[in-house]
C-alpha cells in the first residue's frame, strides 16, 4: 500500500494533467486512471516534467531501439528488486 | 543472463577488493592442467582475447565446476533470439546497477568489441540511470504495480523449451 495518498487525475491542475496525456501517448494505452508513477511525477510538474523528458530521451530509438531499451529497464528493475 | 552475470561479478569483485586472494589463488592460465586447456581455449575464442577473465580462473580451481559454469555462461550469452550484443548490453546494465566494477568494465568492453559505439553505451547508461530513479521512487512510496495489464501475457515457451 502506498505510503502517500495518490491524487486522482482530476485533482491535478490542468497543466499537470497534460503529463497524463503524454503518458497515454508514450505507452500507447488508454489508462482508466493514470499510472501511479505518472501521478507521483505530476505532483511537482517542475520536477516531473524534466524527469519525464530525460526518460523519453533515454528511451528514444538510437543505436538501441525502444524494445531493447525496455529490456534494459526490465533488468535494472529486476536487479533493484522493484516490484512496481 | 542476469543470474549468471551476477554470479561471475560477485566472485570477480570480491577477489579484486577483499581478502579472497589470501584464501585462494586463481589458476595461472599459462600453467593450466591439461583438462582445463579446451575450456580455456573456448573462453579465449568466445571473447576473442588472449587472457582468461578472472571469475573463470577462480572457478578453474575445480575444472568440472568451471566446465559447467562456462557452459551455462556461453549458453546464456550466445546469439539466440536476442543477439549477443544486446545480451552484453543487458549485462552491462546489470553490472552498473549492482555496482560491479568487474562487470561494468568487462561487459562494457564486450559491447565495444561487438560494435556498440560510445553513443550506444551512453544510451544503456541513461536507461539504467533513469530506471534506477523510477525504481527507487516506486519502492520508497510502496507503489502497487498498475501497468502489467498493458500487454497480454505471452504463453509461448522460452527458447529451447518444448
Amino acid at each position: 500500500m502506498p505510503t502517500v495518498r495518490l491524487r486522482d487525475a482530476e485533482e491535478y491542475p490542468v497543466a499537470a494533467r497534460a503529463l497524463f496525456e503524454l503518458s497515454k501517448a508514450w505507452f500507447g494505452h488508454e489508462f482508466s486512471e493514470p499510472p501511479a508513477m505518472s501521478r507521483v511525477m505530476a505532483w511537482d510538474a517542475e520536477f516531473g516534467g524534466p524527469h519525464g523528458r530525460a526518460m523519453k530521451r533515454a528511451m528514444a530509438d538510437g543505436e538501441f531501439n525502444r524494445a531493447e531499451k525496455e529490456m534494459v529497464a526490465a533488468v535494472v528493475s529486476g536487479v533493484n528488486a522493484c516490484h512496481y | 543472463m542476469v543470474g549468471i552475470t551476477n554470479a561471475l561479478n560477485v566472485v570477480a569483485d570480491v577477489t579484486n577488493t577483499s581478502g579472497l586472494l589470501a584464501v585462494v589463488s586463481p589458476v595461472d592460465e599459462k600453467r593450466a592442467e591439461p583438462d582445463l586447456a579446451p575450456i580455456f581455449d573456448d573462453v579465449r575464442a568466445f571473447y576473442a582475447r588472449p587472457d582468461i577473465p578472472l571469475p573463470f580462473r577462480i572457478a578453474a580451481l575445480d575444472p568440472r565446476y568451471l566446465g559447467d559454469i562456462w557452459q551455462a555462461t556461453r549458453r546464456a550469452f550466445d546469439d539466440n533470439r536476442l543477439s549477443r550484443k544486446l545480451k552484453e548490453s543487458l549485462a552491462f546494465a546489470v553490472s552498473v546497477t549492482s555496482r560491479s566494477s568487474f562487470g561494468t568494465a568487462f561487459h562494457g568492453g564486450e559491447m565495444r568489441r561487438l560494435g556498440v559505439g560510445t553513443a550506444g553505451i551512453l544510451e544503456v547508461l541513461g536507461v539504467t540511470q533513469m530506471f534506477s530513479s523510477y525504481t527507487k521512487i516506486a519502492d520508497t512510496l510502496h507503489l502497487d504495480p498498475d501497468m502489467a495489464h498493458m500487454a497480454p501475457i505471452d504463453p509461448s515457451p522460452a527458447p529451447g523449451c518444448p
